[in-house]
């Protein structure tokens, strides 16, 4: 069987749209991810202790768990619980965000408490012992300054739920692994396909890559902290 | 104006204070002197709650500060600057002063402005507002927060060996901010090495050590004629 390198000329515009849709899972998963990884970087540093206990409960969980099998829990799972007779239509995607959302929640919550952690006690003293409470303390000087030593770590989290969205493959969302899956089904030409596949990942990761460097330069100008 | 009651402080099981009854009244300046591990600091950052006495009463501006108190309506009142200056980094010198009378007491922004020019203008440092603070000296970064704890307009300052960590050169020039402070007729607690400010500017001395008040009085009485052995031993050193 002769390499047919035309057939990823042909499919480039279906493999785009696979990767299109691959952006779109990631960043929605980004946003969940980040929403509970602030909440439970907070809950995780909570005086309560039963605060405390949930949220370490629930990184261990959903770090120490294969996400594959998470996402068939809330693929399967949600609708049993919920005692749906079918799935509404395009469940699939509602359920692979939510399934990486949790998941990446559990990393970015570790990097956010690392970050906060980073931060000088004095800082803190400081903002309290002008009268701040220690919501205030933490929105206006403890938060901005964790969130920027947190970039570089995010930016690893985020290139690494880029590429770990391939899995949703299994519960046959159409992102780029799948598509490229499919067309190698057609075409029989997997080499080629798959080394496509690989080159629009390696392009996706670079961008967000590029994006953190970015990110980390502006807003590293200003101060050392 | 403080009132403080068989103040009691554990670390663990080591007792850092043991038993510390004083009273600072209105307008006084009242330095705190004495050996490392005296538990001098300890005693300050108990007056504003950043410690959590173990044991004893503590009084600020008639306000009892038990578990109860709202103890961020103390802090307000209380302004504190602390030996490595914990200026907010990300945030230039105006911006430091301005952001707890925004946030704390809803001043509105311009008139938070105005303030914080002039007290920029207070401790000379006018034309630095823009600045961030790994752009100021260390003198520099102790009198934007002198100025930040006073945007606050609070009743009490406390200084936390606030020179200590400065280049001898810098010392003086936040020392200056401070007497002019007392001058004013501010409410001061100086837990300082600074035996010339001590001299000079205290109305009462407080002499510390292992977690009691071994002597007090006027400066020119404890440095001229110290009682306590402890006191006469610690000056010898020191003097």
């Amino acid at each position: 069987m002769g390499m047919n390198w035309h057939v990823v000329v042909d499919n480039m515009p279906i493999l785009a749209k696979g990767a299109l849709l691959t952006l779109e899972l990631t960043a929605g998963a980004v946003a969940i991810g980040v929403i509970i990884g602030l909440f439970m970087a907070l809950a995780r540093l909570s005086k309560r202790k039963v605060v405390r206990a949930g949220a370490i409960a629930y990184i261990d969980f959903f770090r120490g768990t294969p996400l594959l099998v998470q996402i068939f829990l809330v693929y399967f799972g949600i609708p049993m619980l919920l005692k749906w007779q079918t799935m509404p239509d395009n469940y699939q995607y509602t359920a692979g965000i939510l399934a990486m959302g949790l998941n990446s929640g559990a990393y970015i919550a570790e990097i956010f408490r690392a970050g906060i952690q980073s931060i000088d006690r004095g800082q803190t003293e400081a903002a309290r012992s002008l009268g701040m409470t220690q919501a205030q303390a933490l929105r206006y000087v403890i938060l901005p300054q964790a969130f920027k030593r947190t970039i570089p770590p995010l930016g690893n989290e985020f290139i690494a739920l880029l590429k770990d969205s391939s899995l949703l493959s299994i519960i046959a969302i159409q992102e780029l692994f799948y598509t490229g899956k499919i067309i190698v089904g057609r075409t029989y030409q997997p080499l080629p396909m798959y080394l496509a596949v690989a080159l629009y990942y390696l392009v996706m990761t670079q961008l967000i890559a590029q994006w953190v460097a970015y990110m980390e330069r502006r807003l590293g100008k200003n101060d050392l902290g | 104006m403080i009132l403080v009651k068989d103040l009691h402080k554990y670390f663990g099981k080591l007792e850092v204070l043991k038993g510390i009854n004083c009273h600072i009244k209105e307008k006084e300046v009242v330095v705190v002197i004495g050996p490392s591990g005296s538990g001098k600091s300890t005693f300050l950052r108990c007056l504003n709650k950043l410690e959590e006495p173990t044991r004893g009463e503590i009084t600020v501006d008639g306000i009892p500060l038990n578990s109860d108190v709202n103890v961020n309506a103390i802090r307000r009142e209380v302004g504190m600057v602390f030996q490595r200056f914990n200026l907010f980094p990300h945030m230039t010198a105006l911006e430091n002063i301005i952001l707890a009378p925004e946030v704390v007491r809803k001043t509105n922004k311009a008139e938070a402005r105005k303030n914080g020019m002039e007290l920029l203008a207070k401790v000379g440092l006018y034309d630095k507002a823009d600045e961030y603070p790994d752009r100021l000296s260390g003198g520099q970064q102790q009198r934007v927060a002198i100025a930040r704890a006073l945007a606050m307009k609070p009743k009490i300052m406390l200084f936390d060996e606030a020179t200590s960590a400065l280049d001898p050169e810098m010392v003086g020039e936040v020392l200056s901010v401070m007497k002019d402070l007392a001058r004013e007729g501010m409410t001061m607690v100086v837990v300082t090495h600074e035996m010339g400010f001590a001299r000079e500017v205290g109305d009462r001395v407080i002499f510390m050590d292992e977690g009691i008040i071994m002597e007090e009085g006027k400066p020119n009485e404890v440095f001229e004629n110290p009682k306590n052995p402890r006191t006469q031993a610690f000056l010898s050193k020191i003097l």
